[in-house]
């Protein structure tokens, strides 16, 4: 009897085990519905459709289990693609994560006009990648370009230098627009990070005698680890779907051919979308899986101090 | 008093039965119906049919490159990516593979077809899947001020003139890079490498299709070499390794840069020739494909419309493709850059004088063959990405001529196997 008076009173409050259920489902529930719609489904659709053989040029869609999967060992261009994304992955994420810490430091210092300098940096990042592209393809351009006029201009002979006829310099090339358009979300996360960090901590350091590297290497990235962890974990999972820059700049040369652009040659050239998705079915477990490496071990460091 | 009401029934009755027959010849009038097809297109196009037959047109287009995956995600997930698309030589073994389009034998009358030589590219296994409306082959294309002014008085006929009009129009300072070639790993890269394997005298397969351009003495071997060699002598710009045969066309011989297109388009000439549009107007000029023998040869790369199955207005689509391939408006299209397909439309503007390089173009249309006589195979769009990203890695010095020859020999077996 007493329980159900109790029921009844909490119930009638509304805050009761039953209500909070309710209430906690139906806030959850969009997100929930969205993801399942927008994320979940077509996930698990795509791991199921990767085990069957989907080619509208052959009739039915049969079950081949990881026939998809073993092809991807005795494809010839496949090998290539991934030790481009791959280099592109070590290249981005070290650029992205050196520079852009450094940049975040340098605009922490920045007293006057900070939000004016920041706003400046974010502009590759807010510009769509296809544009940044175009920008850097007129950078490259062998006769005209900003780069060789540059160079050439300090007496270094490259005129008619052509970036993408030598594999590294490609690379490097597609990397650097990369890294163009990406670094600033690195900046943006680490200063955020930077700017909570309690000024005393560096008054302390500073009556102990500290130097600006022993505070830097000593306070600052101690404290900002969790927030490099998570740009570091964005700028992996952005190196592995790099697309848009190596499609501008070079096609689908397969000197600077991504993961990501031999997904869309094989899906919409050669129509084998079972065999597409079997590959970014992939490249989503191993960036996945690359990102949670690092970013555990950072995180867990971060916690322990 | 009688002879006006006579008069009056008997105009009456005229209206009448001319509103019938009206709408007899327009029985689609008030239909909407959606075409898809590259840009640019005439400006006028869904105005002038919907004039004639009163069906209204939703004219949408895109770039060339970016009409294929359009086409391919909705057909795949089975709705009309329009009622009457564009449909490219090349596709023509997948899409018949994945029957997604409606054959048109029955439904075509024989003359067009006979009038239409080309059409020939679009039919698999007897079905015509497409209707050519504009006539793309090769043939060479020169700047005749360049030549002029290098004082080369005679057009090359074999490759071995080519080679020595390039050298006296760089050694003259007319160009210095005379040759456009697009060496980038795209479909133009494929195609100028088809045209020299034609031109050295050979073919990419044999009627089995096996491939016969491995060999140093094949003539797929020995057009790669000649590519390479073009641009090791700096005949053609280092830079082509990353461009497009159309940013060649518009960014370097219609600016004057360049003198000679290997792999010419003859749609092209009408751009070249306009002041509006070139730097090179009134000099751009067609001449016969040069060859290692002298005598031309060339191939055809038409492209037709079609309709694809899912379409919900197949009849009216069916009245699109009549009118946009018909005489009349194949002669009137010329003037946005696309060749007539019919034979008998091509004659007509010869004979009129309306033609750029009309002599060369007749002449050399005559030439044209099927790149695939067995028709064209459903790996043709993976074997020819092989194509040119050898071609391209090649170009760039990361793999020899051997080594190139052997990846699209893989490539080829490859895509077959699939």
């Amino acid at each position: 009897m007493t329980a159900v008076a109790n029921g009844r009173q909490s119930s009638a409050r509304g805050v009761g085990f039953g209500a909070d259920t309710i209430l906690g489902i139906l806030l959850v529930s969009p997100i929930l519905l969205t993801m399942t719609a927008l994320v979940f489904y077509p996930m698990g659709r795509t791991i199921w459709d990767s085990l069957h053989r989907v080619n509208p040029m052959q009739a039915g869609t049969p079950f081949v289990g990881l026939d998809n999967y073993v092809r991807m060992f005795s494809d010839g261009q496949l090998g290539a693609t991934w030790t481009n994304t791959l280099i592109y992955v070590v290249l981005a994420v070290a650029a992205e994560t050196i520079f852009g810490v450094l940049a975040a430091a340098l605009i922490n210092q920045v007293k006057i006009g900070r939000r004016w300098i920041l706003a400046a940096v974010i502009l590759p990042w807010a510009l769509p990648g296809v544009v940044n592209s175009v920008i850097w393809l007129w950078i490259y351009q062998p006769g005209a370009g900003l780069l060789n006029g540059i160079l050439s201009a300090i007496g270094l002979p490259f005129e008619n230098h052509v970036w993408f006829n030598d594999r590294a310099s490609a690379i490097v090339a597609v990397t650097v627009v990369h890294v163009w358009r990406m670094m600033p979300l690195t900046i943006v996360i680490v200063l955020a990070a930077m700017q909570s960090i309690p000024s005393h901590l560096y008054e302390a350091a500073r009556i102990d005698g500290a130097t600006r590297g022993q505070m830097f290497g000593l306070i600052t990235l101690p404290l900002v680890r969790s927030a490099i962890a998570v740009s570091m974990t964005n700028a992996t999972v952005n190196a592995f779907n790099l697309f848009d820059e190596a499609w501008v700049l070079a096609g689908s040369s397969l000197e600077t051919r991504p993961i990501l652009v031999q997904i869309y040659l094989e899906t919409f050239q050669n129509l084998r979308f079972s065999y597409g998705m079997a590959l970014s079915v992939s490249i989503t477990f191993v960036s996945l899986l690359v990102s949670l490496v690092y970013v555990l071990r950072v995180y867990r460091n971060t916690r322990f101090d | 008093m009688r002879k006006s009401i006579v008069s009056l029934l008997a105009s009456a009755a005229l209206a009448i039965a001319t509103t019938a027959v009206a709408q007899d010849a327009r029985p689609f009038a008030g239909t909407s119906i959606t075409v898809l097809m590259p840009s640019p297109q005439g400006p006028d196009i869904a105005s002038a049919f919907e004039a004639e037959t009163g069906i209204h047109v939703d004219l949408q287009t895109l770039s060339w490159d970016d009409i294929r995956p359009k086409l391919v995600t909705a057909l795949v997930a089975g709705t009309a990516p329009a009622d009457v698309t564009e449909f490219d030589w090349s596709w023509t073994g997948q899409f018949n593979a994945a029957d997604w389009f409606v054959p048109l034998n029955d439904l075509i009358d024989a003359e067009t077809v006979e009038d239409i030589g080309v059409a020939k590219i679009f039919t698999v296994d007897g079905k015509l899947l497409g209707i050519p409306y504009t006539n793309d082959f090769r043939v060479m294309l020169i700047n005749k001020k360049h030549f002029s002014d290098a004082g080369i008085a005679e057009v090359p006929k074999t490759l071995d003139e080519l080679v020595a009009a390039a050298k006296q129009l760089k050694e003259k300072g007319v160009s210095q890079y005379p040759i456009g070639l697009p060496l980038s790993a795209t479909e133009g890269a494929s195609t100028s490498w088809y045209l020299l394997t034609k031109a050295f005298g050979g073919e990419l397969f044999d009627k089995d299709f096996n491939p016969l351009f491995v060999q140093p003495d094949s003539a797929g071997y020995k057009a790669l070499a000649f590519e390479l060699m073009l641009l090791k002598e700096g005949l053609v710009d280092p830079a082509s390794t990353g461009l497009k045969d159309t940013q060649i066309n518009e960014g370097m011989f219609s600016q004057g840069l360049t003198s000679i297109m290997i792999s010419g388009e003859p749609g092209r000439l009408g751009q070249m020739n306009d002041p509006k549009q070139s730097k090179v107007a009134g000099q751009a000029e067609a001449i016969l494909v040069a060859t290692e023998s002298g005598t031309t040869r060339s191939f055809g790369l038409p492209e037709a419309l079609a309709i694809p199955k899912v379409s919900a207005n197949q009849e009216a689509a069916l009245v699109f493709v009549k009118w946009f391939t018909s005489r009349e408006h194949q002669k009137k299209n010329l003037a946005n850059g696309f060749l007539p397909t019919r034979t008998s439309a091509l004659s007509e503007l010869n004979a009129e004088g309306k033609l750029n390089s009309g002599d060369a173009l007749v002449a050399q249309s005559k030439t044209v063959e099927a790149l695939f006589p067995q028709g064209t195979p459903p790996w043709y769009p993976q074997f020819s990405s092989g194509v040119n990203t050898a071609i391209n890695s090649a170009a760039k010095g990361q793999i020899t001529i051997d080594q190139a020859v052997q990846k699209i020999a893989e490539a080829a077996k490859e895509a077959m196997a699939q």
